[in-house]
């Protein structure tokens, strides 16, 4: 199955023109976004609307950085670390301050409030950085692409950058399911199902917690690095509040308890806004938001797993009609 | 007489104004075998809460070894090897019996030796046919065997067990007595439970609770005959 999808998607740029590979990489970045956000909420429960924060900083610092002249793959790097350290400060304060689980939220999302304004007042000479100025709401533009290592002076086009952001994603993805297969990931699932019985099987959660929302730093921040990449710009919308929501409806709709989940619903949802965006539909929002209470009230778990209950529920129909006759 | 392994003083817990636990000194010697009954709400699962970190006490202490624990949190207090089945199954449903199994057992062993001890556990329990099944698919009765076994494979010094025999057949109830009687070969239990029959099968020295206090504390024959306990129990009792 995992393979299957992989041949399929690495096929696409064969049939389909740069247009359709720029969507739908695009996609592939936000559904890392939406994987780090499950991967903390669907697992040891905390619904962090922080994960754009360190999504901005990842675009920002990969932006910052090589365009002072350092070369991307560095960039890339210290793009991906910066949020990462950011993490482990943040989550060390909320997660020992044992802060309730609803103050969590909100403080994650007062800090990439935070961020968003600070990015904002950036306008004006003051605020350059090395050689780049960091133009507040404007945003930097020519944010450079990934260089090829094996070709001089050669950067990713949108051909690049679609199988990039491909097996990035498919690698985070597999990373993530062998990561929850180990002693540790094991805890985590524990801690799903009932943190207060691994509590008192002797762990300390809050190592365990701290260690997932690190780990969730990383790829949010991995993923904004790649969305500087795919859109050679970044700007305070990257940590917008509007997009910090939207995880959550991609996340919900795809099934929060899953990891392939929140990867369909990212796709599904996103696709389905450029959509209603194209066919003049004036309420893009409005029409996302009913069809969010929708899902909520049809669908408790989400797509997949509604999806594979009924492919297993038709399976032992079949069974039963076979063992009958 | 040997130093208890575990001891309260003055240990006290209120809820909104109900007295749960009210001044409770209790004291349990290394080895014992101790069953704790009492009427509903007479505050003995506050008890065991307040032994593990579940709940904080609002006055008093507990002593496990003569350390002071009071103030520990509940992840402290399991790694210090007490030991809980709390009264509603507290399992990880959407996990495999094994994998439950193997959680605990990680805590203290590397992975080859876990695997083994939870094989081991797993036949004590004789829940080997289950090994592979969902805990959320079981019957309550095995569910709470699999949390007892979870229980057993941290090897605890000290085992609570908060009526672990409720809502089991007949032969279930009869097998986790024998199984609590084992387990007490290698630690130290205190058992809630409200089956006389079963009491008589597994403990010698009873602890009567009543309205947050001790209202008698003596072997199993005398304090089940004693007026005051039959009172209390009225309409209990005799179901
Ligand atoms: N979390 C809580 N909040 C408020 N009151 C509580 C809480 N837990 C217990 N109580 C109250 O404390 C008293 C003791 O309850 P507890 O559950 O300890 O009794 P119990 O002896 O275990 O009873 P049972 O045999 O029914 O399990 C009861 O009056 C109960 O209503
Ligand atoms: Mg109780």
């Amino acid at each position: 199955m995992a393979i299957l999808t992989t041949v399929g998607l690495m096929a696409v740029p064969s049939f389909y023109d740069f247009a359709v590979q720029y969507d739908i990489s695009k996609i592939f970045v936000l559904a890392l976004l939406a994987l780090s956000m499950s991967f903390l909420w669907g697992y040891v429960g905390i619904l962090s609307l922080g994960q754009t924060a360190m999504f901005g900083l990842g675009g920002y610092v990969y932006a910052i950085v090589a365009m002072n002249s350092v070369d991307t793959a560095t960039a890339a790097l210290i793009g991906i670390v910066c949020p990462t350290l950011f993490s482990a400060v943040l989550g060390y304060f909320l997660i020992w301050g044992r802060i309730g689980d609803i103050y969590f939220s909100v403080i994650t999302l007062a800090v990439t409030l935070i961020l968003e304004k600070a990015i904002r007042a950036t306008s004006g000479d003051r605020f350059v950085i090395g050689k780049v100025r960091l133009n507040g709401q404007n945003g930097i533009p020519g944010v450079p692409s990934l260089e090829i290592p094996w070709e001089a002076k050669a950067t990713l086009f949108i051909d690049g950058v679609y199988y990039l952001t491909a097996a990035v994603l498919i690698l985070v993805y597999v990373g993530l399911r062998l990561t929850l297969t180990t002693g540790f990931g094991q805890v985590l699932v524990g801690l799903r199902e009932n943190r207060r019985r691994v509590e008192l099987l002797g762990y300390d959660s809050r190592h365990y917690c701290l260690g997932a929302f690190v780990l969730a730093g990383a790829v949010a921040g991995l993923a904004g690095v790649l969305f500087a990449v795919w859109g050679n710009f970044v700007g305070p919308s990257l940590f917008d509040l509007d997009r910090a929501a939207q995880i959550v409806i991609w996340v919900i709709v795809g099934g929060r308890m899953t990891l392939a989940g929140p990867i369909l619903g990212t796709a599904l949802v996103v696709t389905l806004t450029t959509w209603l965006g194209t066919q003049g539909v004036g309420q893009v929002t409005l029409a996302l938001g009913a069809m969010l209470t929708l899902f909520v009230l049809l669908f408790k778990k989400g797509l997949l797993p509604t999806l594979s209950e009924l492919l297993s529920a038709v399976a032992r129909w079949a069974a039963s009609r076979r063992a009958a006759r | 007489m040997s130093a208890p392994i575990l001891e309260t003083r003055q240990l006290s817990k209120t809820f909104g104004g109900v007295k749960a636990i009210d001044r409770i000194d209790f004291s349990l010697a290394p080895g014992e075998l101790r069953c704790l009954i009492g009427p509903n709400g007479a505050g003995k699962s506050t008890f065991f809460k307040m032994l593990t970190g579940q709940h904080r006490p609002d006055g008093g202490q507990v002593l496990l070894n003569g350390q002071d624990i009071t103030a520990a949190a509940a992840h402290e207090i399991g790694r210090l090897g007490i030991g809980i089945k709390n009264q509603i199954p507290d399992v990880f449903d959407g996990l495999s019996v094994a994998e439950n199994l193997t959680l605990a057992a990680r805590f203290i062993l590397p992975k080859a030796a876990a695997a083994r001890k939870v094989a081991e556990v797993l036949a004590r329990v004789q829940l080997e046919p289950m090994a592979g099944r969902l805990v959320g698919e079981l019957a309550h009765g095995q569910r709470q065997w699999v949390e007892i076994a979870m229980v057993v494979a941290r090897e605890p010094i000290l085992v609570l067990l908060d009526e672990p025999s409720a809502g089991m057949s007949v032969e279930e109830t009869a097998r986790t007595a024998e199984l609590i009687r084992e387990i007490n070969r290698e630690a130290t239990v205190v058992a809630v439970e409200h089956n006389m029959q079963f009491i008589r099968s597994i403990a010698s020295r009873v602890t009567v609770f009543h309205r947050g206090r001790i209202l008698v504390e003596e072997n199993v024959d005398k304090a089940l005959s004693d007026r005051r306990v039959r009172d209390v129990y009225l309409g209990r009792s005799a179901a």
